[in-house]
């Protein structure tokens, strides 16, 4: 019977474990040293003459289900992971074949693909913390945390590194599954979305690096411009359709589609960014933030009857610190997602005709100066979304709004994405080549490590408390972390494949 | 010292030998986690630095032999296990000055993980930066390492092979021990000296019947394991 509720408790365990796993590898290491515990539980076992199963701390039981599932992923891990290397080296053989190469040629191209098989096997080994990165500068803040640009010191490559706050994160089991979806995503390799090479941990934060985008996110440029033309505005959402539909391809719902989410590469081009660690997360994103509110229609009256230059001249004023609120706002949020009757990821496309109004009005459609008031107009969308008879917009922008904006059993995209994109809104887009045409507006940056398209931040506090002056070797161990020991080779092929190298030291070749 | 060692025990009875080595019995030594033939995975696959597969595959070892353990660190303590025992071997710890240092199991278990978490850690030794060469002395750091990793397997199995059995943690055990073991004897890094201590377990376990139908092909492998080996070098 004992043994019996033990399995049980182990299976049941073991998936959770596996969460825990993936993040607290500290809790692994700081098994070194402990000092075993007292002999009690042998004497009771003697004399009560119990299995070791029932008598047994609960540290010994978590140890135990921890070395089961460590042990059984390795070796299963071990056996792919060999096949799959003798698959490469075979491949390796029959393009060189193929190709006819001599055998001298073929020599150095087996050279040169072990010494990127060794180069694989090192990185499994390589532990990250934070002192292997010089912070340049402050690129971004938001509400759980902040973006810095930084330097890999040993490589001298540049990154962005994205800072949360474990103490405002969900609960530690369901980081774990998110960021092993995430972990699939980053595996699918999209043009479309914010590449992430690595993350690591610490006591305080979570530690993502991703690549750095010099363009600067869409809420900026927004800021900077007001208004886009239609031209500019057709641009953008039609790669972002394309953005959002890659991620729902991969059964993904972004949930957070916003102008702070939308980043622009090097060349103008759009990148989804940010999804899953914090979505929900912002208090006025979540239902029971509403709870005790009724759905009648808001009564902002004076903000209402404002003119749609002081609206957008509001929206703008309050822009950026609302992106660091905690609350946040539902602007961008579709209706059902506030719903008992749940939501799927045609949420995504009301998200993108919000942003699509707020790029051709200067702010969302149902923007106030309460999230109380902004939930109203939302969910009261049929009486609240309306255009400013001042300001021009032509009746194809508005046609697509509309679609995007209704309720989700009839909103554009519900067949599919090539409704969306037979739109007539979308007169001349060439969807197959526009990622590789120039953008609608170009990037003006004077070097990779260029952060004039961010705005200037304070320096933070976030990373001074896990500075640690201490040269103990504990110490150090301790605030590094096993990154990649679960690495594919096709993530590592991607990070070798990284281009970003500083101004100063392309001076320096 | 088998007299010490049983009076530390409860019931004061002096057991048999044959009652001391569980591990033995067949219903026991068949039990695996996986079939996979280890030979073939500890090769040095093709043209791979061997001082780098030699790190990785030592690194991963330390790592899985400490977790072993530790799931029973709460029932080896300084009574029941006196001394660092192995059948009738008795490991004492050598500090950095070379002397003798007589300790209980658990302490001889702390100074090992300890001393190897050390090493594989420092970047002078297990370098992980890019570029950065093994010191001329890796290998025989390697093979202090795997001499200690293997007085805890020893230990685990001598002493805690029933509660082993109870967590249901022996199929881990035994493929874990096959996996090292094959792996330190592809690049002689344990003394046949230092291992004959558990050669009965370790015949049983290292020719299964998949192993034994597969001895041509793991002559061939040796060979080619071999040439990579003396090419690297």
């Amino acid at each position: 019977m004992n043994r019996k509720f033990f399995q049980d408790r182990s299976r049941s365990a073991a998936l959770a474990a596996l969460a825990a796993l993936e993040l607290h590898p500290l809790v692994l290491w700081s098994f070194l040293g402990t000092e075993p515990r007292a002999s009690r539980f042998l004497v009771a076992m003697a004399m009560t003459g119990s299995t070791p199963c029932s008598s047994m701390s609960n540290h010994t039981k978590e140890r135990v289900t921890m070395t089961k599932v460590t042990l059984e992923n390795f070796y299963s891990n071990l056996i792919a992971q060999h096949e799959e290397r003798e698959m490469r080296q075979k491949k390796l053989e029959k393009v060189m074949e193929e190709e006819g190469l001599k055998d001298e040629e073929k020599r150095l191209r087996r050279s040169a693909h072990a010494r990127k098989e060794t180069e694989f096997l090192r990185l499994k080994r390589t532990r990250l913390g934070l002192e292997d990165f010089e912070s340049l500068k402050v690129i971004g803040r938001g509400a759980f945390g902040e973006v810095r640009l930084v330097q890999k010191k040993d490589t001298g490559h540049v990154y962005a590194m994205k800072i949360l706050r474990k103490a405002d994160m969900l609960e530690k089991e369901q980081v774990g599954h998110i960021r092993a979806e995430r972990d699939i995503l980053v595996e699918a390799d999209s043009l479309w979305v914010v590449r992430m090479f690595y993350s690591f941990q610490d006591k305080l934060n979570l530690y993502l690096i991703m690549e750095f985008l010099p363009g600067g996110d869409m809420m900026t440029l927004l800021m900077k411009k007001d208004t886009l033309t239609e031209e500019e505005t057709q641009f953008y959402i039609a790669e972002t359709v394309l953005a959002i539909d890659s991620i729902h391809q991969l059964g993904f719902i972004h949930r957070d589609i916003k102008p702070d989410n939308l980043l622009l590469d090097s060349k103008g081009h759009v990148k989804l960014s940010d999804f899953g660690l914090c979505t929900g997360l912002k208090k006025a994103h979540r239902t029971e933030f509403y709870r005790n509110l009724n759905h009648s229609l808001p009564s902002d009256f004076t903000f209402q009857n404002m003119n749609s230059k002081r609206k957008a001249e509001t929206w703008k004023r309050n822009r950026r610190q609302l992106a660091f609120s905690t609350v946040g706002t539902p602007d961008y949020i579709a209706p059902e997602v506030f719903m008992q009757t749940g939501y799927n990821k045609l949420c995504d496309w009301w998200s993108l005709g919000v942003i699509m109004y707020e790029m051709l009005i200067g702010y969302p459609p149902f923007c106030s100066e309460t999230p109380q008031e902004t939930y109203k107009k939302v969910m009261n969308w049929k009486e609240t979304l309306t255009f400013p008879p001042e300001v021009p917009v032509s009746e194809k922008a508005k046609g697509l709004i509309l679609r995007f904006c209704c309720e989700w059993e009839h909103r554009i995209g519900a067949p599919g994405v090539e409704e969306i994109k037979s739109n007539p809104f979308f007169e001349g887009v060439d969807w197959e080549h526009i990622r590789e045409r120039p953008a609608a507006i170009s990037i003006e940056i004077k070097s990779i490590d260029d952060t004039s398209n961010f705005d200037e931040f304070p320096e933070s506090d976030i990373l001074k408390p896990t500075v640690t002056t201490s040269n103990h070797p504990e110490t150090d161990y301790k605030s590094k972390d096993w990154v990649f020991i679960n690495y594919t080779y096709k993530r590592f092929e991607g990070l070798t494949a990284r281009g970003a190298i500083p101004s100063y030291m392309k001076a320096a070749k | 010292m088998l007299v010490g060692k049983s009076k530390a025990k409860p019931n004061g009875k002096k057991p048999a030998a044959e009652e001391k080595k569980v591990y033995l019995e067949p219903e026991h030594t068949k039990s695996r986690i996986t079939d996979f033939e280890f030979k073939e995975l500890v090769v040095l696959p093709r043209e791979i630095d061997l001082n780098e597969w030699l790190a990785s595959n030592t690194t991963t070892f330390f790592h899985h032999i400490n977790l072993q353990y530790s799931t029973i660190s709460e029932f080896c303590t300084g009574e029941t296990c006196q001394t660092m025992a192995v059948c009738n071997t008795q490991y004492y710890w050598y500090d950095e000055r070379g002397k003798k240092v007589k300790c209980t199991a658990p302490q001889y278990v702390d100074f090992v993980m300890s001393s190897v978490q050390k090493l594989v850690t420092d970047e002078d030794v297990f370098p992980t930066k890019y570029g950065r060469e093994f010191p001329s002395s890796f290998e025989s750091l390697v093979k202090k390492i795997c001499k200690y990793l293997f007085h805890v397997l020893g230990h685990i199995y001598w002493a805690h092979f029933k509660e082993t059995l109870a967590l249901e943690l022996h199929g881990h055990l035994n493929t874990l021990y096959v996996h090292f073991i094959l792996f330190a004897r592809e690049f002689n890094l344990l003394d046949p000296k230092e291992t004959a201590v558990m050669d009965d377990l370790t015949e049983v376990l290292c020719s299964s019947p998949g192993n034994s139908g597969a001895t041509g092909d793991g002559a061939s492998s040796g060979a080619s394991g071999a040439q990579n080996h003396v090419k690297e070098r």
